[in-house]
């Protein structure tokens, strides 16, 4: 009797049952397991973990109508089957391609393909990106798509959230939701979350038609926003209009230069910012920030 | 494939049977290609474990039938079995993240990639829950990089180097093209350098597509930061502020002090670059060692130089 076939007759007894079994009656319906209670103990336990790992729904549930309660375990058929989506060979190809082009740490695009019906195509190609991993990945991702709030702490302090949405920006994941803590739309970074989330009831508000990101330093802030305009030279004003979006340029000089409004609420990383392209910008605007960036400079100046 | 331990199988398995299931008498060869399971071990895992799952009382009638006749495959009855288990969180986000990046890519409006990732959208309930963007780079350019890479074209780049703040211009062979940390990059041969550079294709200022060709040269894809021996050591001392320039900057050692500040050493391949990093950070760091090779002055003199366009 091999490990597999035990398995496979444990996960047919669980997703066949209506109610829970018990650690006992699966122990004499399934053959396979030691004898001894203890190894018994054990090996069911491991066994259960390797069912969880794999992501399959094993519930532990209480058994009705039994004093003292007592431990049951079933698997909801429709918890364990997602709806089949029915893919075409060329669409499991064309999947097969992104996913060997865009990979996923820690993830094996085959394995995801295989519940989908199997790896299509074969093709060498060198990977583009590869995005990073991360342990709330998957549990948020759940809670966005089931519409389900989340807790977690972050910078020390502890949040409810109402996932909207998990976006990659410029290398990280972000996680933007409604916090119920400070009743606003508010975005984190979701390997800044300090420990695992925890996935809650059913959010209790609705996902905007948009939302609003933020990902650069002089936008993370709880300043008062303001709008400050700069001036960048020819050589430097092509790569910041990538950079800063095609939406912040006010102006295009003849020279090549343009000017770009930003929205500020962090005075001190914009700052930062601006003096990041060295004597290649200026700062226009408003007169107070302009005032600040030049007094820094006097400080320093010869 | 080397051999498969009972949980690579069980995936497998659980992924396998519905399939067949649904497709009478389809070849083993087909199954343990599509689903990476060597043949031989199908073969036997069929025959020799699958045949005898079931449930209880484990009669006939309670469990699953495997086929087999000449190779042709049928399994009936397993309808424990009859969907495949659903995605992880993890393998859908790969999935659904690795289709848009490459559509947004492609700027594909139509065909097998988006019907695939519409279906998958729709069957996981999610649409507008997750957004993924690779990098920001100009849609010509990254579609004039494609083009010279697959067609083995060189490229004439105008070029403005970040850590030495000046524009170049030299011919290319570009070999592959990448994002990282939410920026595009394209590897290449360099003609001008002689050697393999890797190009920030958001600081290209403008790209020439030529008819000449090139032999590929297989480049490795070096990090983009290699200080040379020739290049000045400093080591900079900041406050505990700003401490993160540790993290942030490649360097060749750090000495953390006992007020939460740093002394980090630091490899200087370019002046624009240290200029940069003390006009940031101000009164919070200062060179403890190395200052007769960058200058005495080199805060001040940026500073100042910066002042100019203020006055």
């Amino acid at each position: 009797m091999s490990k597999l076939e035990r398995l496979l007759n444990l996960l047919a007894a669980l997703l066949h049952t209506s109610v829970p079994l018990t650690a006992e009656q699966l122990r004499t319906r399934i053959e396979g397991y030691p004898d001894a209670d203890a190894s018994f103990r054990r090996a069911f336990e491991r066994d259960k973990d390797d069912l969880r790992t794999m992501g399959i729904p094993l519930k532990t549930q209480t058994v009705p109508g039994v004093d003292p309660p007592i431990d049951g375990y079933r698997i909801d058929p429709e918890e364990y089957a997602g709806s089949d989506p029915q893919l075409d060979p060329d669409e499991l190809a064309a999947l097969h391609l992104a996913s060997n082009l865009v990979r996923f740490e820690g993830v094996s695009g085959d394995q995801a393909l295989a519940r989908l019906g199997g790896v299509v195509g074969e093709q060498e190609v060198a990977t583009v990106a590869a995005l990073p991993s991360d342990d709330n990945l998957g549990p948020l991702f759940e809670a966005v798509r089931s519409k389900h709030s989340v807790t977690f702490r972050y910078n020390d302090t502890d949040r409810e959230l109402d996932p909207y949405k998990l976006s990659f920006l410029r290398g990280h994941w972000y996680l933007i939701g409604y916090d119920h803590v400070r009743n606003d739309e508010r975005q984190f970074r979701v390997d800044r979350i300090d420990g695992r989330v925890e996935v809650g009831a059913a959010a209790t508000t609705e996902r905007p038609a948009s939302t609003d990101e933020r990902i650069e330093s002089w936008e993370l802030g709880d300043e008062e926003p303001i709008v400050a305009r700069i001036l960048v030279d020819a050589d430097q004003a092509g790569w910041a209009k990538h950079y800063l979006g095609r939406d912040a340029v006010v102006q295009s000089h003849d020279d090549g230069s343009a000017e770009f409004d930003l929205v500020v609420r962090n005075r001190e990383a914009f700052r930062s910012f601006v003096l990041t392209f060295l004597d290649h910008a200026e700062l226009l605007a408003p007169a107070d920030l302009r005032d600040e960036l030049i007094s820094w400079l006097e400080e320093f100046a010869a | 494939m080397s051999r498969l331990n009972s949980s690579d199988r069980l995936a497998r398995l659980l992924a396998i049977i519905p399939w067949v299931a649904s497709k009478p008498g389809v070849h083993l060869d087909e199954i343990a290609e599509r689903f990476d399971y060597p043949r031989e071990h199908l073969e036997a895992d069929l025959l020799e474990v699958v045949q005898f799952v079931g449930v209880y009382p484990f009669t006939p009638d309670t469990m699953i039938e495997v086929s087999l006749d000449d190779d042709q495959v049928w399994i009936r009855y397993a309808d424990w079995f009859a969907r495949p288990l659903k995605l992880t969180g993890e393998q859908a986000i790969s999935l659904l993240a690795a289709g848009k990046s490459v559509l947004a890519m492609s700027g594909e409006e139509s065909g097998p990639l988006l019907g695939g990732l519409t279906k998958l959208g729709a069957a996981l309930g999610v649409d507008q829950g997750l957004e993924i963007r690779l990098g920001s780079a100009p849609e010509e350019m990254v579609d004039l990089l494609r083009t010279a890479i697959t067609e083995q074209r060189v490229v004439e780049l105008d070029y403005y180097v970040f850590g030495r703040d000046e524009r170049t211009h030299r011919a290319i062979e570009p070999e592959r093209f990448f994002a990282d940390e939410g920026k595009w990059y394209v590897s290449a041969h360099c003609r001008m350098a002689d050697d393999e550079r890797v190009f920030r294709v958001d600081r290209i200022v403008a790209a020439d597509l030529t008819e000449e060709t090139f032999e590929r040269r297989g480049t490795q894809s070096p990090g983009s930061f290699t200080p040379r021996e020739s290049d000045p050591r400093i080591v900079l001392e900041v406050t505990a502020n700003a401490s993160w320039v540790a993290q942030q900057y490649p360097n060749e050692g750090v000495v953390e002090l006992d007020d939460g500040g740093a002394r980090i050493t630091l490899a200087v391949t370019a002046v624009p670059w240290l200029e940069r990093l003390l006009v940031r950070l101000g009164s919070d760091a200062r060179i403890i060692d190395g200052t007769e090779q960058v200058g005495e002055n080199m805060l001040a003199t940026t500073a100042a130089r910066i002042l100019e366009r203020y006055r």
